[in-house]
Order: structure tokens, then C-alpha cells, then sequence
């Protein structure tokens, strides 16, 4: 293919654009409402698995120490040798008591009569995930007589995870045909408004793929057009969300707006060439029988 | 150029467009097809140009068998043959300049080529002045002028026009045979279908009359009826 031909299909393209205005303008608004619902559903997927990410990752396993167990120190390095634990803390039973006062309110909890709670420690795992596989390790070790950790919290939350992805990953899937369905049908709309000229074109000698490209590079162009809007759309809502959601950080995180650009101006972006080119191909197809 | 034997066109509802159709055209020649309305020119210029497929018989064009044509030689084929429609057939998005170059972008002709040769025929058709106007600002005839610049453009070795001076004033339609006239003179075989009877009585080329699908008549010199 000659570059000048080239040319002449992306100015086909463009003039294809503008001179159908109203057709063109249907199909971005399509191209934009499609992308917008898989926008909000990629938006609420990775927000929800960032939130069940980071309440893994703030996960401890704490350990109970038999009171004829060896020293601190040994204690500690036993504990800080278990592979995947990022760090662990120790805390005495003196310390233990002023926590637990502090959650009853009350400052000296034990200061009558004997403090009953045992030296314990405190271990952090590099990754939530791994906090079933710690507990167990830590159980075994020698001079720990009891070991806590929120076992069905932390079943529960990676049932969580793991569930959120499927079924993100499902709705997006069927999203994507339901959506693939309306955009081929307004393209199809645009094309049939032009029929005749494709049948001119080939009338006069024009092979299918030189009828082709001007309308594939138009799609391609409706469906990156549609990509920006949404993806503007979506980076304006989700900012003002964001700075009312940052309120309450504390108890539910968000992932801040920066975070989720690059990855969703992408995805948005191949969405948008991906229903375009399709939609334009699918719908020539069709009228070239001349 | 044209060999037909035995040509029988039948639309899958049974219409009969052509039946035993035979007749030869040679290079160089200007044939009239004459017959009431739905006697079958339009079905034969359509066969030419492979739009549709013969039902039997045989079609050559250009020594090339139509119905043996591979999908992707069709758009090959169709560039030896410049076409002119009954109803124009021009982009209504396009102006008159971009119709007729737009034959030549199709077969990615060169650049500076496009423009020569567009200014010429936009000249021969007396259209230069109206190069940047849309067909819906162009009266009939002039829309017509530029179907039939667009169709000889490509220098075809073959030019069909089908009713080519239907719903034009006498003068208008005298314009479009001078051209006709002229380009058949230069070699091109013209087959131009009418019932525009003054103009086939006037010239006095060859005439093929068709009624029902069928061949009643073929004489050189003849007139558009056989009292004529």
C-alpha cells in the first residue's frame, strides 16, 4: 500500500466523521456509555480488592508465651526466623496489662492482685496471605503455648479476594459482549446510512480492503474518542469521590485517583480502539457483496 | 469486447430478465439497446459489469468469462469498464471534483496524474466551473455530466450508459451524445441502453432491441423501431 493512499484513508476517515455528524456523534456517545459501566466496574473491582488487600496486610499472628519459656531474645530469634514474617514486637505482660486497660478504661487493670496475662509477641507478616502458614509455624515452636490470630476473619477475607476478582472478571466478560452487541449495532447504523457509497466504490473497481480501511480507521477513531470522554468522565466523578471518601480512610480505604489513572486510561483506551475496529469491520462486511 | 450466447438471467423470484440472450460486440463499436422499460437492458449492463452472475449460458467481456471471475479479480475487471448509471450513482458527501477523482483514488493512481487527468474530463463535460460544488446543488443534466466524467476518466476500454439522457431536455441530452460521440471516436466500445427514440432515429449506429428479455431486432444503421 502506497503511503499516499495511507493518507487518503485517514482523511477519508475524518471527513467520514464530519461530514455524518449526527451518525458519528451516536456511535462516540455509545462507545462512551459502554466504557463508562466498564469503568465503574473496574473502579469498584480494584477498590474492593484494595480493600480486602489492605485489611489482609494489616493481619498479625500473636503468640502466647508459656511462662517457663526461654528469654526474650531466644524467643525473638526463633520467631523472626520463620520464613515470610516481616517483623515481630514483643510485648510484656506489664505492657499487655496497660494495652488491655486502655480498652477497659481503666489504668491499672491489675494493680491489686497478681498480673495473670503472659509475655507475648507480636508478628507481622510480609504478606497477609501467608498468616494461616505463620500461625501454623509459630504454634510448633517451642515455649509458645498459644497462638491467635483471626483464623475464619482471615479465611473469610481471602474467600473475599479471591471472589471479588471472578466476579469483576464475569460482569466485565459479559459486559463486554452486551456492550460489543449495541456498539456493532450503531456502527452498523452509520454504515447503513453509507451502503450506497460502498456499493459505489465498488462499482468502480474498489477491492473490499481499500472500502474497508477508511471506515476500520473511522471506528478506530470513534472508539478512541469515546475512550477520552468516559475516561474523563471517570477521572472528574471518581476525583470528587475520592476527596469525600478520604474522610473516612480510616475505616474504608481508597485508592487514590492517581492509582488507578494509568490503569484505566489504558484499558479504557484498548476498549474503545477493540469495540471501534470490531464494530466497523463487522458491519461493512455485509454491504461489500456488490 | 461483449460475447453473449445463450444468456438467460432469472432472479430467484422467478422474474426472467434475459432469455437466450446471444449478440456480439465488437471493439470500437456504439450499439444502441432499445425496448420498453423492463425489457432487460438494465439486467444485461448489470451482468457486464458483474453485479449479477448469468443463470446459463455464456457472458465474455474483454475475452474474459464473467461468471468464471474470482472474488477478489471482480474489482480488477471493473476498471476496464467505465459505467454510467440511470440514476447517477454519485456520492452525495462528495463534491464534483472528489466524485470523479474518487474513480482514480480506487485504483491508487498517482497523485499528480489524479489532477490532470480530473481537469481534463471536468473540461471535456464543461464542468470546471462547478469542480467544488456538491451534487445536490447540481441540476440533473450536470449531475449526469459528471457520472459520465467519472466513468470515462479511467480511460475504460468499455462504457455502459444506462439511459444516459433519461429525464433530460432534448439539449442537455444532445450534450451527453456529443460526448458519447467523441469518446467512441477516440476507441472506446460504447453500449448506451435508451428509449429516447430521436436520439437512436438521429444517429443511426447500431441498434439492439429487446422486449421481454429477448432480442426481436439488430441492425446496423437501424432506427429505435423497425417502421423507422
Amino acid at each position: 500500500m502506497k503511503i499516499r493512499t495511507l493518507r487518503y484513508f485517514s482523511r477519508e476517515a475524518v471527513r467520514g466523521i464530519f461530514r455524518n455528524k449526527l451518525m458519528s456523534l451516536a456511535a462516540v456517545g455509545t462507545i462512551t456509555m459502554a466504557l463508562l459501566i466498564f469503568g465503574v466496574l473496574y473502579l469498584v473491582t480494584s477498590n474492593l480488592q484494595y480493600w480486602g488487600q489492605r485489611a489482609r496486610n494489616q493481619l498479625e499472628v500473636r503468640a502466647f508465651l508459656a511462662k517457663n519459656a526461654p528469654d526474650r531474645e531466644v524467643m525473638e530469634e526463633r520467631l523472626s526466623s520463620i520464613p515470610g514474617v516481616k517483623s515481630v514486637k514483643f510485648i510484656s505482660k506489664e505492657e499487655g496489662a496497660r494495652i488491655l486497660g486502655e480498652m477497659f478504661g481503666q489504668t491499672d487493670l491489675f494493680a491489686q492482685g497478681e498480673n495473670p496475662l503472659p509475655d507475648s509477641f507480636n508478628i507481622y507478616p510480609v504478606s497477609g496471605a501467608d498468616v494461616e502458614a505463620i500461625a501454623a509455624k509459630v504454634e510448633r515452636i517451642s515455649g509458645v503455648e498459644e497462638v491467635v490470630y483471626g483464623r475464619n476473619f482471615v479465611r473469610l477475607l481471602n474467600l473475599f479476594v479471591r471472589l471479588i476478582w471472578i466476579v469483576g472478571l464475569i460482569l466485565i466478560s459479559l459486559t463486554v459482549f452486551a456492550v460489543l452487541y449495541i456498539v456493532i449495532n450503531t456502527i452498523q447504523l452509520t454504515v447503513y446510512a453509507r451502503r450506497k457509497e460502498i456499493e459505489i466504490m465498488k462499482l468502480v473497481g474498489a477491492t473490499d480492503s481499500f472500502v474497508r480501511w477508511p471506515f476500520l480507521l473511522e471506528g478506530i477513531y470513534l472508539g478512541i474518542t469515546g475512550a477520552l470522554v468516559s475516561i474523563f468522565l471517570l477521572i472528574q466523578g471518581y476525583t470528587v469521590l475520592y476527596g469525600k471518601a478520604k474522610n473516612f480512610a480510616r475505616i474504608l480505604p481508597v485508592l487514590s485517583s492517581f492509582e488507578v489513572t494509568m490503569e484505566l486510561i489504558v484499558f479504557l483506551l484498548v476498549m474503545g480502539i477493540f469495540f471501534g475496529a470490531l464494530g466497523s469491520i463487522l458491519s461493512v462486511r455485509r454491504y461489500l457483496k456488490v | 469486447m461483449i460475447t453473449a450466447r445463450n444468456l438467460t438471467k432469472r432472479f430467484s423470484n422467478g422474474v426472467v430478465a434475459l432469455q437466450d440472450f446471444s449478440l456480439q460486440i465488437d471493439k470500437g463499436e456504439f450499439v444502441f439497446l432499445v425496448g420498453p422499460s423492463g425489457a432487460g437492458k438494465s439486467s444485461f449492463i448489470n451482468l457486464v459489469i458483474r453485479k449479477e452472475l448469468p443463470t446459463s449460458g455464456l457472458l465474455e467481456v474483454g475475452n474474459m468469462n464473467v461468471a468464471l471471475l474470482k472474488k477478489n479479480e471482480i474489482p480488477y475487471f471493473r476498471r476496464n469498464i467505465g459505467v454510467i448509471f440511470q440514476d447517477f450513482k454519485l456520492l452525495p458527501n462528495k463534491t464534483v471534483y472528489e466524485n470523479i477523482s474518487f474513480a482514480l483514488e480506487v485504483i491508487e493512481a498517482d497523485a499528480r496524474e489524479i489532477k490532470v487527468r480530473v481537469n481534463y474530463v471536468l473540461d471535456l463535460v464543461g464542468l470546471t466551473h462547478k469542480r467544488n460544488e456538491f451534487p445536490s446543488e447540481l441540476s440533473g443534466g450536470e449531475q449526469q455530466r459528471v457520472s459520465l466524467a467519472r466513468a470515462i476518466v479511467n480511460r475504460p476500454h468499455l462504457l455502459l450508459a444506462d439511459e444516459p439522457t433519461g429525464n433530460l431536455d432534448p439539449e442537455t441530452s444532445w450534450g451527453i451524445m456529443e460526448l458519447l460521440k467523441e469518446i467512441n471516436k477516440r476507441g472506446t466500445t460504447v453500449v448506451m441502453a435508451t428509449h429516447n427514440k430521436d436520439i437512436v432515429d438521429r444517429l443511426r449506429r447500431r441498434v439492439v432491441a429487446i422486449e421481454n428479455g429477448r432480442i426481436i431486432r439488430d441492425e446496423l444503421k437501424g432506427g429505435y423501431s423497425l417502421e423507422d
